[in-house]
């Protein structure tokens, strides 16, 4: 479970990103985070996952209250929620399966079994043939797939995408929506941040609606404009 | 235990990957830092050298009392086991007239003459002070002084003395100077070379810590790879340092035998065991610092 109560997120160059955003996103969820450009979307991404602090309000991800965390405890709430880049931040020097391996390593969860998860990812993402390959060999599709592969071995429960359909053609969009869908019917809580109305309309999930740093909808059915 | 295996692996193998990756920086660095611990282990020779030529100039600082014929023998036996009991005194010895006498002759055989012309000895006995340390010297000297009633007079190398605390003074403030400075010039010279490992792979950094890698899993290859060019490095000065000491030193000593240089195997030991623990220590604090500011993700 998410929940954002009374956030307010000014940055130091004194933007104001967020107006007291109040939301909650229970366990299991499908949610659209929908809004134009500089709503605030990516800001609340941030503050979920502690890339940044809020100025006052509070975030809860399931017991922890984020903005209480202390620096070395923040590691231990990245590894329950997958955060998934529009610019994928795969590593260049590293092939698809070594970078889904990688997360493990660096999070000091590698160990012989490592093998067998990492291949169940890539067969669920659907990149068991492009194991070897390296991010600059792959489509756009696929590096979202091998991004997505990277927050699903870790077996988080709490994935969020920010603009996963921005950088890909429509079919690859679709299918790393429908991987999306797979992984929520499957108990992980997913949010979606994004500005495709198609998608969103097709959809038809929850929306919530950020303008100018305040949720202005909330929809469990909703399309892209209510 | 198992993923810890695999942790350690990732470090080690990620620390040996990047040195390899960066090596002509990284030999560089070695290089550098072999140099600056080559001279800070010179200076702290030299400190020593200095240190121990002002202990054996200490060694020979006498200080003599002159004793009043009219002084209680039993005062001055009092006053030479208090004495005795000092710090700083390492021997003190009584020269009664007799003996003054006895050295007199011995030391001046065709002057006996003028002894004989005398009827009795004019020469005064004396306490003889012996000092292991020489800034003890001026308190006691100005202590016995004052004594009227048992000394004539005391006899004070004071000048001499001085000057060797000034010089042991000024030895111990620009050798910790240069110490100081010395290891600072090595701490950059890390810093710069690890900095710029670290820039390399900012990116990697950067994912490792929104993955939910801790700070001690990103620092740790870095680490190790500081740590790795101080050993190597201190471990570079340390063969010098031996090569040096078992070539250079005994010529040195020949030449110049009057300097007390340390030659003694304990004394070569501990200072190449410390020029690889300072490298040590310099390569993995300066690493230490060096990926912190990309830690704040």
């Amino acid at each position: 479970m998410i929940v954002l109560s009374d956030v307010h997120k000014v940055y130091p160059n004194g933007t104001r990103a967020l107006d007291g955003v109040n939301l909650t996103i229970p366990e299991r969820d499908f949610t659209f985070l929908v809004g134009p450009s500089g709503a605030g979307k990516t800001t609340i991404i941030r503050l979920i996952n502690r890339d940044e602090t809020v100025t006052t309000g509070s975030v809860l991800v399931e017991t922890t209250d984020v903005t209480r965390l202390r620096r070395r405890e923040v590691p231990h709430l990245r590894r329950r929620v997958g955060v998934i880049y529009q610019d994928y931040k795969l590593l260049p020097s590293l092939t698809v399966w070594q970078n889904v391996a990688f997360v493990l390593k660096a999070t000091g969860e590698f160990d012989h079994t490592s093998g067998d998860r990492v291949r169940q990812t890539l067969e669920t993402v659907g990149l068991s043939r492009r194991a070897d390959h390296y991010p600059h060999q792959l489509s756009g599709g696929e590096q979202q797939r091998t991004a997505i592969g990277r927050a699903l071995v870790r077996r988080c429960p709490i994935l969020i995408a920010d603009e996963p359909t921005g950088n890909l053609d429509q079919d690859s969009g679709w299918e790393t929506i429908q991987l999306l869908v797979k992984l929520n019917a499957h108990g992980t809580t997913v949010v979606i941040a994004t500005h495709n109305r198609t998608l969103v309309d097709t959809m038809r999930r929850r929306v919530i609606e950020i303008a100018q740093g305040r949720v202005v909808r909330d929809e469990s059915e909703g399309g892209y404009v209510g | 235990m198992l993923a810890s295996f695999h942790t350690t692996r990732y470090l080690v193998g990620s620390a040996l990957t990047g040195l390899w990756r960066n090596r002509t920086m990284t030999g560089g660095a070695v290089v550098t830092t072999a140099i600056m611990l080559i001279t800070l282990a010179g200076f702290l020779a030299i400190n020593d050298t200095l240190n121990q030529m002002v202990t054996e100039l200490g060694r020979k600082s006498n200080l003599i009392a002159y004793i009043r014929d009219d002084a209680r023998p039993t005062h001055v036996t009092a006053l030479i086991k208090d004495l005795r009991s000092r710090p700083g005194v390492r021997e003190v010895r009584f020269v009664s007239k007799d003996d003054a006498l006895a050295i007199f002759e011995s030391r001046f055989v065709d002057q006996r003459d003028i002894l004989d012309v005398l009827q009795n000895n004019p020469l005064p006995a004396s306490v003889e002070l012996h000092l292991n340390d020489p800034a003890v010297v001026p308190g006691l000297a100005q202590e016995l002084q004052a004594m009227t009633s048992l000394f004539d007079d005391v006899v004070v190398p004071l000048d001499i003395v001085e000057e060797i605390i000034g010089i042991s003074n000024l030895a111990r403030v620009a050798g910790t100077a240069i110490i100081i400075s010395l290891t600072g010039v090595t701490l950059f010279v890390i810093v710069n070379t690890i900095r710029i490992a670290v820039f390399a792979r900012r990116q990697e950094i950067e994912i490792m810590k929104l993955v939910g890698a801790t700070d001690w899993f990103v620092r740790g290859p870095f680490v190790a790879e500081g740590a790795v060019i101080g050993t190597s490095g201190g471990g570079i000065a340390a063969i010098v340092l031996v090569a040096i000491y078992a070539q250079v030193t005994p010529a040195v000593t020949r030449i110049v035998s009057f300097l007390p240089v340390s030659t003694d195997a304990e004394f070569v030991r501990n200072l190449a065991v410390f020029t690889l623990l300072v490298g040590l220590v310099v390569g993995s604090l300066g690493s230490y610092f060096s990926v912190r500011r990309y830690l704040s993700v």
